[in-house]
């Protein structure tokens, strides 16, 4: 199962920087994330990583409220109507998540989903047919 | 029970009481040798009349700050330079300093004042005290020492700030009792954590100070727990010498005051009458045992009460609460009078909320509005955002409930709020007038 990055931050010039500097410094590739902003003055940037256990680290080591999240990636084809189809089948199965975001390249497509109580959603989505990519898979996504 | 010096601090209120009148006259004596009281009191050579009983307390006049200033230096000065030996003084950022000058009798009755403070609260001469608080003109680190001596424990003065030699120097020497201010108390207990120590596990700490700020309850709990022992407050004002006012005994059921060294009133801000036993209201002080400096029915601005009934601790002198606020560093907000430590009070019962908080007084859409940022400890975070919404939610309702005003909530990042310097100056007003 994969983790992404979720990071607190204040919506301020150079605040998510601080952030993207850390990764940097670590050679820490971002592989695709969302950036999400509340009325409150603050939001929350979700980055899914090749190696989120040590971005944690670091980010956490220099300030930064940091937590882990577990995710999950799935796989389609980068074509028109196949993130329909994916959605139908989540709707299938009775999901319901928060937050989504997707990547495509080489004729691929991924959806990021993070689901609550994901032990059990996990499996009613593999009962519906959707193929769920292993953590080693989804890091090494290039 | 132990006592420092029994027959004083258990005398029965009448004998105090009776005590306090006697001293009353000889201040009163004692300040008509300095220019300022002369001139009020000298008018008709008869004002004052010898005090018969404390009824009679409320024809003197108050003196306040803006008397100190305006007399400054040496307007309230009752002696001759060379009987003085030190003199204590405000910063004066914002007009002339308030100054206090002492002679060998204020000094020395000073340092037993705080040594009965610190025996109070269960210091022993075997203890190792560090007082990790700012020397200089600053009362709460020579006063202390003075203290620590007089009671015969080792003291180290450790000074202020340098939390890594803090922790050394407790490590080093086995250090057993701390007095500090409380917002630093919170901030060395993060350095503890950073160089992976536990201060319950690896110090010798028995017991903390903690005062020249004020707090609330909720906070010494917290900064109790992290260190895993009592924190005494500690209550004073450099115009009363500073430290050792009024001290918190083994019980924790408000501070001593004490009596036989200072008449309290508490009065309404307003009317300037008593306020019913047991009520809220400003403290008003008078020195009985200083011959330098004495201060006549002195206006603290320190807002608290007497805390009704006897102390199981057995001493006479009475009680005040934690001090709840200043009567001006209460502020107005559409039309509501409220005081920085009912919103502190709220913040520092939520587990998620960090140390540092700031108020802002802002123009929001052409109304004032109350801002208050505050930290979420990064342990609480988990990446959720409904969460930390709903938190949002219940901080503004909470602290809406407490000050009868809706606050604007801004949730910051951990360590982005200027850290307090000191006392905390948490207030910045930038309306628009």
């Amino acid at each position: 199962m994969a983790y992404q990055v979720s990071v607190f931050l204040e919506n301020k010039i150079g605040h998510l920087e601080r952030v993207t500097t850390v990764l940097k410094d670590a050679d820490i590739n971002i592989l695709t994330m969302n950036l999400n902003h509340t009325p409150g003055g603050w939001g929350i940037v979700n980055l899914l990583v090749n190696k989120p256990e040590t971005a944690f680290r670091l980010l956490s080591g220099a300030g930064v409220s940091a937590a882990l999240r577990r995710i999950v990636v799935l796989p389609m084809e980068d074509k028109p109507g196949s993130l329909d189809g994916l959605l139908r089948k989540i709707a299938g199965a009775g999901i319901n998540f928060t937050t989504a975001y997707g990547r495509s390249g080489n004729g691929n497509a991924w959806f990021v989903v993070d689901i609550e109580d994901l032990p059990e959603a996990q499996q009613l989505l593999l009962d519906a047919g959707l193929e769920i990519l292993s953590d080693e898979v989804v890091y090494s996504l290039d | 029970m132990m006592y420092w010096e029994k027959e004083l601090e258990t005398l029965p209120v009448k004998g105090l009481r009776r005590l306090q009148v006697t001293r009353l006259n000889v201040t009163l004596e004692q300040a008509k040798r300095s220019p300022y009281y002369g001139e009020l009191f000298g008018g008709n050579g008869a004002f004052p009349e010898t005090i018969r009983d404390l009824e009679a307390l409320e024809k003197l006049p108050f003196t306040e700050k803006q008397h100190l200033r305006n007399n400054f230096p040496y307007g309230f000065l009752t002696l001759p330079p060379k009987e003085i030996i030190r003199l204590h003084s405000s910063s004066g950022t914002t007009g002339n300093p308030t100054v206090i000058f002492h002679n060998r009798h204020d000094i020395e009755s000073w340092s037993n004042l705080m040594a009965r403070s610190l025996f109070c609260a269960g210091v022993r001469d075997t203890d190792v005290f560090q007082n990790i608080v700012g020397y200089g003109l600053f009362t709460g680190g020579l006063g202390f020492q003075y203290g620590i001596e007089k009671l015969g424990a080792l003291s180290i003065p450790a000074g202020a700030g340098n939390s890594i030699r803090q922790i050394k120097l407790m490590r080093d020497y086995g250090t057993t009792a701390i007095h500090a201010i409380p917002s630093y108390m919170a901030r060395l207990y993060d350095v503890f954590l950073e160089e992976k120590l536990d201060p319950r596990k690896d110090t010798r700490l028995r017991l903390l100070c903690i005062g020249a700020e004020p707090h609330t309850e909720e906070q010494r709990q917290r900064i109790q727990e992290m260190f895993g022992v009592k924190a005494f407050n500690s209550f004073g004002l450099s115009e009363m010498n500073g430290p050792g006012v009024a001290f918190e005994c083994e019980y924790q059921t408000g501070l001593h005051i004490w009596e036989d060294a200072f008449l309290v009133e508490i009065v309404n801000p307003d009317t300037l009458q008593p306020v019913p036993e047991g009520e809220y209201g400003e403290l008003v002080m008078t020195t009985l045992d200083r011959e330098a400096n004495p201060l006549i029915r002195y206006r603290t601005r320190d807002i608290t009460r007497f805390i009704p009934g006897e102390c199981p601790c057995g001493r006479t002198h009475r009680r005040i609460d934690r001090i709840t606020g200043r009567t001006d560093d209460m502020f107005i907000l559409r039309g509501c009078n409220i005081f920085p430590m009912q919103v502190e009070g709220v913040l520092m019962k939520i587990p998620e909320v960090g140390d540092d908080y700031r108020i802002t007084l802002e123009t929001i859409n052409d109304q004032d509005a109350l801002v208050i940022d505050v930290e979420i400890r990064r342990e609480w975070f988990r990446g959720d955002m409904v969460y930390l919404d709903k938190l949002q939610k219940r901080l503004t309702h909470l602290i809406r409930d407490e000050v009868l005003v809706t606050p604007v909530i801004r949730l910051v990042e951990p360590g982005s709020l200027p850290k307090a310097e000191g006392k905390a100056v948490r207030v910045f007003d930038k309306r628009k007038r």
